[in-house]
């Protein structure tokens, strides 16, 4: 078969599995690769499945303490007093408030360069307090989703642009400004067009009816540490980089859980832990399939084929083929679409200054954490406000992405102007 | 259609899915373990001595960073080269070039070192979802030697977890990953981590031998700019651009690249700041290990022809010329051996006392014409092992077999 078909037919299989034979997500992508190893003529390649299967095998530790972490952090009381206290600082300012929790999801997300660490950590700290104001559940979730987004494409730390610039030799230097000129816009106007008509203010005699219960009375500053704990340490990893060995996102996230198990209300922390394992799972399998799912495509020439049918578009096809590549791509893996067509597509660009192009590029790649099957931001954002079915989360993320796609493609045409003004 | 809800979760699927695990780590283990074997290497009779990485830098004894040092030594004091291979150990020609060098050297004035794996944890795995083969063959007099292609990066099995963000040794913060690229890692630290003390265990190679000149050979993919090209350290930008107009006139473009002050951790950066060489690095092109290639086979190892890079070459996206004719191992080889004479021919313009002269080396036209593995040892059917220090003369091309080395992956 030839590369294109191998490559159909895996998406066809993936489909099938998927929406007909109603498989998991992650089983599906497995059974896609299996497929694609037999229409490739490789036959069932055991050792490429099992090394594409541990392609993400890091995230999986992160993915995993960190939705233990989010479950401590709910058992123990500390995500219901967190949210009484926001509602009581900011329930007249709706504004303040919607642009505050999208500065508090972001913000894990800058420090660490991953949307799904943003919404585990953050998200449900935000969401039952803007739910409790009027904000819809699925409007939420795409608040939560896209701040995420935008916080993985944040300074300081972005690991898309890492990844481009690993790949031609770009030094991770001068990134912050281009990064805030891409990422604070957006920033501003999302929450304000998803949030600002329904959210509504609530005067202070009705407060007491939507405050969550507050454990604050019981147990004082102490409900707060496991988070203190956490942040410090996630900010360590970048400020004190030169001072401490990394302890790494699942040792923080453990010793944050450990700690929550003690800084609240009682709880029984293995039951906890076998919750967060059966939420987790899911969510590990398809990143698994991904791996599988990309190892096979490569070792068939699919992968070639797709980046070289992309940079073979017409020029002025070529910006509207990096959207759409590199979005798509994502709905495998938004890391992966860095590595695999944004290196191509920032050595294509070559005239113009790497920087503003790989800035660019990280924010439209950014927007693959958005795109099914693993959308990792949209998915965890259904989780946090309780939504079953993300694809309706991401239905509300449509105009917001859009915006954000927009602003990066203008930031990446108007890239020689702007290395005159920034650079 | 009812889905599989009615069949998820119970005992006897996860004793099934638990077998099923089993079975596949079971069946894919004896391939992972196929790599860890270091593939023999057969000195030429000249050869010195052979020492290991580990006598410059004891710490790396019995740890998967150790790796063979080969040292050739001429009777006219002269000046002395280091040259690795291997340091991305899925460049092929990098490690092949050295190891050429290796099997032929003969050294008329002044020492030659060459570490011909420099990263040998590299060797021992393959890059996840490159879908890269385990090896390829050479052919050579009578046989066909087969070699390990192996990743980029230091192997997660001997330095793991990668931190979220690293501090190169010369003070740089790179994506995490990169803590486990040699070739980021220089110039090392004693009691770092085992890539870091590999890049340490060189720099003592490097002062221990007392080392004028260093040439790291490397490959990179033909869509990236930095190809065919000389990368030079300001001490060695005399003899890079004398170098550049000989090879010139040989018929072979080579770009000239001045190393980048700001890109810190990379051989031709902290070599020569640190070891205070003169240090250059080497590229050729090579396809496998580009984003655009098709099917990643042993066979395009070996040819460099893609149908992808092709099309690409089409679409003007490629900084090399490139055609049917592909890219071969051989003809990269080849590069890599005529720019590394040119090299030492240069030294021997601008620094006549620190020249290194060799003999026993084919010309680069002849290792493009007759393939890199006319010039290698017929290796196959279990020739000797170079394990074991101390003087190898006289035991290339096939002598008694010796058990292999304890200790080593
Ligand atoms: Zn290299």
């Amino acid at each position: 078969m030839s590369e294109p078909l191998v490559f159909f037919t895996m998406a066809l299989a993936f489909v099938g599995a998927a929406a007909v034979g109603r498989l998991p997500i992650g089983i599906s992508l497995m059974a896609a690769a299996v497929v694609g190893g037999l229409a490739g003529g490789e036959g069932v390649p055991v050792r490429h499945l099992v090394e594409g299967g541990f392609g993400y095998f890091d995230l999986l530790l992160i993915i995993l303490s960190a939705i233990l972490f989010m479950k401590v952090l709910q058992a123990a009381g500390v995500l219901d007093s967190l949210a009484a206290g926001i509602l009581r600082a900011f329930h007249r300012r709706k504004t303040l408030l919607l642009l505050a929790s999208m500065a508090l999801v972001m913000f894990p997300g800058a420090i660490t360069g991953s949307s799904t660490v943003a919404v585990l950590t953050a998200g449900p700290l935000v969401a039952p307090v803007l739910m409790r104001l009027g904000l819809g559940t699925l409007k939420t979730g795409a608040l939560v989703a896209m701040a995420a987004v935008l916080g993985m494409a944040a300074p300081p730390i972005n690991i898309l642009v890492m990844i481009m610039g690993g790949g031609v030799d770009m030094p991770y230097v001068g990134v912050t400004v281009p990064l805030l000129l891409l990422v604070v816009p957006p920033a501003l106007a999302i929450p304000l067009w998803l949030g600002h008509r329904e959210l509504g203010a609530v005067d202070s005699e009705h407060l007491d009816d939507i405050l969550p219960k507050s454990w604050f009375g019981e147990y004082g500053w102490r409900l707060f540490l496991p988070l203190l704990l956490v942040l410090g340490l996630m900010a360590s990893q970048r400020f004190l980089v030169r001072f401490m060995p990394d302890p790494g996102l699942p040792v923080i996230f453990l010793l944050g859980s450990l700690l929550g198990w003690r800084s609240g209300r009682s709880f029984d922390f293995l039951e906890v832990t076998r919750q967060a394992v059966k939420d987790a799972m899911p969510i590990l399998a398809i990143l698994v399939g991904v791996g599988m799912f990309i190892q096979i495509l490569t070792l068939t020439g699919g992968r070639g084929w797709i980046v070289v049918s992309l940079l073979g578009m017409p020029k002025a096809l070529l910006y509207f083929a990096m959207a759409l590549g590199l979005v798509a791509f994502g709905g495998v893996s938004s890391f992966g679409s860095a590595s695999i067509l944004g290196v191509p597509f920032v050595l294509a660009l070559m005239e113009k200054n790497a920087i503003l192009t790989s800035t660019a590029l990280s924010l439209v790649a950014s927007l693959g954490d958005l795109m099914p099957p693993t959308a990792l931001a949209g998915i965890f954002a259904a989780q946090v406000v309780g939504e079953p079915s993300y694809l309706k989360v991401l239905r509300y993320c449509l105009v917001p992405a859009g915006m954000v796609l927009v602003w990066g493609l203008v930031v990446l045409l108007s890239a020689e102007t702007l290395e005159r003004i920034l650079l | 259609m009812k889905g599989i809800g009615h069949w998820r979760g119970n005992r006897l699927t996860a004793a099934a899915s638990l077998l099923l695990g089993a079975m596949i780590g079971l069946l894919s283990v004896s391939a992972f373990r196929g790599m860890w074997e270091p593939d023999p290497v057969f000195p030429s009779p000249w050869l010195t001595r052979k020492a290991m990485l580990a006598d410059y830098h004891p710490a790396l004894k019995n740890t998967p960073g150790d790796t063979e040092v080969f040292v050739f030594e001429g009777g006219e004091p002269g000046g002395s080269l280091l040259v690795t291979g291997g340091v991305h150990a899925n460049e092929a020609a990098g490690f092949m070039a050295a190891l050429l060098l290796v099997e032929n050297l003969k050294v008329e004035k002044g020492k030659v070192v060459v570490i011909p794996r420099a990263n040998a944890s590299a060797f021992t795995h393959s890059e996840p979802q490159e879908g890269s083969p385990q090896r390829y063959g050479i052919e050579v007099p009578g046989g066909v030697r087969s070699f390990r292609l192996g990743a980029r990066l230091t192997n997660p099995v001997h330095q793991w977890p990668d931190p979220s963000l690293f501090r190169t040794p010369a003070g740089q913060i790179v994506a995490g990953a990169e803590a486990r690229n040699l070739n980021r890692c220089f110039p090392g630290r004693p009691r770092g981590s085992l890539t870091e003390q590999v890049a340490w265990g060189i720099l003592e190679v490097i002062r221990q031998e007392g080392i004028g000149l260093g040439i790291d050979l490397h490959e990179s993919s033909p869509e990236y700019p930095v190809i065919n090209a000389i990368v030079f350290h300001e001490k060695a930008a005399e003899m890079a651009a004398v170098a550049q107009m000989d090879l010139q006139f040989e018929g072979l473009d080579f770009r000239l690249e001045a190393s980048p002050r700001n890109l810190r951790g990379l051989s031709h950066r902290e070599w020569g700041d640190h070891g205070g060489i003169r240090a250059l690095l080497l590229e050729t092109p090579n396809p496998v290990q580009g984003r655009l290639k098709g099917r990643p086979t042993p066979e395009l190892v070996v040819t460099g022809r893609d149908p992808f890079y092709l099309k690409a070459a089409g679409l003007g996206r490629l900084f090399i010329p490139y055609d049917t004719a592909g890219a071969p191992l051989s003809w990269r080889v080849a590069r890599h051996l005529a720019a590394v004479e040119a090299i030492l021919a240069s030294l021997e313009e601008v620094e006549p006392d620190l020249a290194v002269a060799w003999s026993g080396l084919p010309e680069w036209r002849a290792v493009v014409e007759q393939g890199v593995g006319a010039f290698l040892r017929p290796g196959t059917g279990g020739g000797p092992r170079t394990d074991g220090g101390g003087g190898v003369a006289g035991q290339a091309g096939g002598g008694a077999r010796r058990p292999p080395q304890p200790g080593r992956p």
